[in-house]
């Protein structure tokens, strides 16, 4: 064998050897494999060394260093095999779990470290035979040992690495969590005290704090901690710290990482989960943070200190510092800076919990936004993770799913669906001023409102909400769009002035260095950030699509509510007015404006014709209706410049005589003050307050003056049929049946059928019969029932108008589907938008003319078939 | 059985009208219940003004008139000779 290797090197050599060097080398080379196998197999017996050493010189002599070097390494990596791996791995494989026993983990790591390190011995032995050998003949034999301790090296962790069982890595995930999970609990047991201690503590403290403790403890959390706990983690982290050294040796040095790592990052992926909860109303970064300060990196920093760290972070660029390197080496700079490795750790662990924040956020976003004023800590939680991780556009992904499939269904009300998507311009607003994101999580909520027929009217509600209610009910005006005006009008205040300063150069200089590319995601047809503007009321009146419909809508309700007024305060409609006015501008407002001033004018005027009118029937005092006399002091009129106020609904109606005597009276006395102006009473509308006196009780209302009409016909016959009812009080009969159900639900009118099966017989209930119905009212007269309109409104709604503006065009359109047949919609609009120049102009929308001629569909005036209409013939 | 009503109040709601023949002002066209171009409000602050023919117009739109005219003025309706009804 000797010959055979020696031949491959050198093949004249063989002829220089003579037959006795032939028979010293074979002789020699059999008492080194036996001294070899006693070592190696020696059980910790080193006497065989000399032995060996004087073998190894006598090969070495002969020039068989090489020969000497690859038997020993073969010998140490059988013995290996056979003796240390094989009866390492026998320790898991009694448990078919991964959870062995720490102390198993710890026994079999100790006794193949052990095995280890008596192989490395002999091989050191080898090593210096090989030197002193060297040393001899003084050629520089340096080099040999670190190479035969790599190849060694090499031979062990691939002896391993392919007897390795499948589980080994979860059983070191598993061994690290368990370290983890103790070391937090030590960490959470002596969190208060910490805190504590942080409030008291002065720099000098600390500096002393920090000196005795970790050779480097620069981490804040080390400086303030008692010692006691330290020494706890100390011995805690030595454990580890060993046993990754022991695992690094044995070759596993990216499988022991991996392994710390994730379980690392499962321990901090619970602890974001488990802190975050369902909780929006606290912030929760703050906390991970230093619990990622406090825990992880702790343990960390320690495994790396006892590691030497510099082993594999060396390589770590100084480019690559962070912002989020702590520097609280501002105290002795230079000494504790952390380790670059430490820094990269940090940073490592912090992105993934803001990544798991954010995910966890995004994931809840929709419920976050429903309680948006009190989850604001939950949005700003994830501002700051989203400025970390740049995921916007998943959050914008996710949450667009989450309204498709929650809020933009047909069971949500169109309020609950606004006050989301105002919340959601809120939330948003915080996470991105440019509304970049917001445009893109607004528009299937803005389409969406669109196809609905309330959507305007909710707005209007909207914004006039909370007029009424005053400073007590502030608490929930957190939706209310009142309060985005007056902020809007705050803010116009403020920029007035800036708008001068925009020519300056200076200022413009500092608009240019502040200036900020849109986000990436941004839609470069929306036009840049600069004319995009986060504008709640400007997103709400986008979804309507012109203001000028908001503005008729408001007008409406703003009529509704003045009609139904009964005294002249009407303060908080002129602040709603006032910052309308701002917001809209004067002109758009202008007959809201001019309504309002007619109930200040009426309250003047009604005073002066009071004071003022010659009073007859002064003598007699209050409303007694007994005489046909009621004194004027009962009567109030709100005097309306009808140009200017949505179309009233007109019902004609026969006031009770005295009342009517009394209307005419004052009109007469506005004519007088007023001339040459005249009063035309809407008899049907505004409110009345009577109280009902029977025998044995007393009853209040307030009710509409239809009503009230109806019930003082009772005065002077109890039963009533509808048809000499209807012809007194001066209705056609379907109102009065309709409008009478108020006395009755009521109990102070009972409806029987008459002789005749169309007319019915209305009489006053006697008192006894209904008491169980109203028994709340017994005695208790001062109880004050509203009436309820029943959806009857004074003011012709918008739709009316709408109707009533489109029959100018009904002939024009009969006209034309006379000349030419049939006719599509969009046709018949063209057309009428091109012929229809003159006065009226046609302004109509394409919506609009389609329910107004579906409604001539149904007057059977046309038809439509195929999308196409046609005369009806 | 009998009841007795007794009223609190009893809150109307009317229109003012001009009592005048014609809807709309001759001159500026608006109605005479609105109000001249260059007013906000109507009613007191933007009245009417009959001449002695007894045609009305917004007292704004007739004073425009009357003061453009360089010798006397006509009424715009009827050519005569306008004159405030007194």
């Amino acid at each position: 064998m000797a010959d055979s290797i020696s031949s491959t090197c050198n093949l004249g050599f063989l002829d220089t050897l003579s037959e006795t060097s032939i028979h010293e080398i074979v002789e020699s080379y059999s008492a080194f494999c036996a001294a070899t196998e006693t070592l190696l197999n020696g059980a910790g017996d080193l006497s065989v060394g000399p032995q060996l050493v004087s073998h190894v010189h006598r090969l070495c002599s002969h020039g068989l260093e090489s020969l000497v070097r690859d038997h020993f390494l073969g010998a140490l990596e059988r013995t290996f095999e056979k003796d240390g791996a094989s009866k390492f791995w026998r320790h898991f494989e009694a448990h078919d779990d991964v959870s062995i026993g720490e102390q198993v983990f710890y026994n079999a790591l100790e006794e193949i470290s052990l095995e280890k390190q008596y192989q490395e011995k002999c091989l050191l032995m080898l090593v210096h035979a090989l030197q002193t050998y060297g040393g001899r003949r003084s050629r520089d034999s340096d080099d040999v040992s670190p190479e035969l301790f790599a190849k060694y090296q090499l031979s062990v962790s691939s002896i391993l690495m392919a007897t390795l069982p499948r589980k080994f890595p979860d059983i070191l995930n598993w061994y690290f969590k368990g370290r983890l999970e103790e070391l937090s609990t030590i960490m959470a047991g002596d969190e208060p005290r910490g805190d504590e201690d942080e409030d008291d503590r002065d720099d000098m403290e600390l500096d002393e704090k920090c000196r005795v403790s970790y050779r480097s403890g620069q981490m804040e959390i080390d400086e303030c901690n008692p010692q006691g706990r330290f020494f706890d983690n100390n011995k805690l982290v030595n454990n580890i710290g060993r046993v990754v050294h022991d695992l690094r040796s044995l070759g596993f040095t990216s499988m022991t990482e991996d392994a710390y790592a994730s379980a690392i990052f499962l321990f901090l992926k619970d602890k974001v989960h488990d802190l975050a909860g369902d909780d929006y109303r606290i912030s929760v970064l703050e906390s991970i943070k230093r619990w990622i300060q406090a825990v992880p990196l702790q343990f960390l920093h320690a495994l790396l200190a006892y590691l030497g760290d510099s082993v594999s972070y060396e390589s770590a660029s100084s480019g690559l510092k962070s912002p989020l390197a702590k520097c609280p080496a501002s105290f002795y700079p230079g000494i504790d800076t952390p380790s670059e490795g430490l820094v990269r750790w940090q940073l490592r662990l912090e992105y993934f919990a803001y990544e798991t924040l954010q995910d966890l956020r995004i994931a809840k976003l929709f419920e976050i936004i429903v309680d948006y004023p009190d989850s604001s800590p939950a949005i700003e939680d994830l501002k700051q993770c989203l400025e970390y991780t740049g995921q916007h556009s998943k959050l914008v992904e996710s949450f667009i799913s989450a309204l498709q499939y929650r809020l933009l269904t047909a069971g949500a009300s169109t309020n609950d669906i606004l006050h989301q998507y105002v919340s959601t311009i809120k939330a948003l607003r915080t996470i991105d001023p440019a509304g970049v994101f917001l445009e893109a999580v607004g528009e299937p909520i803005r389409d969406y409102l669109r196809g609905r027929k309330d959507t305007i009217k909710c707005i209007v509600t909207m914004l006039t909400d909370g007029t009424g209610a005053n400073s007590n009910v502030s608490g929930n005006t957190g939706d209310s769009l009142l309060e985005e005006l007056n902020r809007d009008e705050e803010s116009q205040e403020n920029i007035a002035p800036e708008d001068d300063f925009h020519t300056d150069d200076k200022q413009a200089w500092i608009n240019a260095s502040r200036w900020e590319p849109d986000p990436v995601e941004a839609d470069p047809l929306k036009g840049s950030r600069n004319r995009r503007k986060v504008d709640i009321l400007g997103m709400i009146v986008g979804i309507i699509g012109s203001q000028d419909q908001l503005v008729n809508e408001y007008r409406v309700m703003l009529a509704e509510k003045l009609l139904n007024k009964s005294d002249y305060d009407i303060d908080s409609e002129i602040r709603t007015l006032e910052l309308l006015k701002i917001h809209f501008g004067e002109n758009s407002m202008q007959k809201c404006e001019i309504m309002l001033n007619d109930l200040i004018g009426s309250k003047r005027t009604n005073t002066n014709i009071k004071a003022t009118i010659a009073q007859p029937s002064h003598t007699d005092a209050g409303g007694e209706l007994g005489d046909n006399r009621v004194s004027m002091d009962i009567l109030d009129a709100t005097i309306i410049s009808s140009n200017f106020w949505p179309p009233i609904q007109e019902e004609s109606l026969n006031v009770p005589g005295p009342v009517d005597q009394l209307l005419s009276d004052y009109a007469k006395r506005f004519n007088e003050i007023k001339t040459p102006r005249k009063l035309l009473w809407k008899k049907n509308l505004g409110t009345v307050k009577l109280e009902l006196q029977f025998e044995d009780r007393e009853m209040q209302f307030m009710v509409a003056p239809l009503h009230a009409a109806i019930v003082m016909q009772f005065q002077d016959q109890k039963s009533w049929t509808s048809k000499d009812l209807a012809a007194a009080v001066g209705v056609p009969i379907d109102i009065l049946n309709r409008r009478i159900n108020f006395w009755i639900s009521k109990g102070i009118l009972a409806e029987s059928l008459g002789e005749d099966t169309d007319d019915h017989v209305f009489t006053l209930m006697e008192g006894m019969i209904d008491t169980g119905k109203n028994t709340a009212n017994d005695g208790n007269c001062e109880d004050l029932i509203v009436g309820d309109e029943e959806g009857e409104s004074s003011v012709a709604s918008v739709e009316d108008q709408l109707r009533k503006e489109m029959t100018v065009y009904e002939k024009f359109i009969l006209g034309m589907l006379t000349n030419f047949g049939s006719m599509a919609l969009d046709r018949i609009h063209n057309t009428l938008k091109m012929f229809c120049i003159a006065d009226p102009t046609y302004d109509k929308t394409l919506q609009q003319l389609q329910s107004f001629l579906s409604g001539l569909v149904s007057e059977e005036k046309l038809e439509l078939r195929d999308g196409m209409y046609f005369l009806k013939k | 059985m009998k009841v007795k009503i007794l009223l609190f109040w009893w809150h109307a709601v009317a229109a003012w009208t001009w009592d005048a023949q014609d809807e709309t002002c001759g001159i500026c066209r608006m109605a005479f219940d609105g109000c001249c171009p260059d007013c906000k409000l109507p009613g007191d602050d933007c009245p009417l003004i009959w001449g002695a023919c007894n045609h009305a117009f917004h007292l704004h739109c007739i004073l425009k008139w009357v003061n453009s005219q360089t010798s006397q003025a006509h009424c715009p309706m009827c050519r005569r000779e306008w004159q405030f009804k007194g």
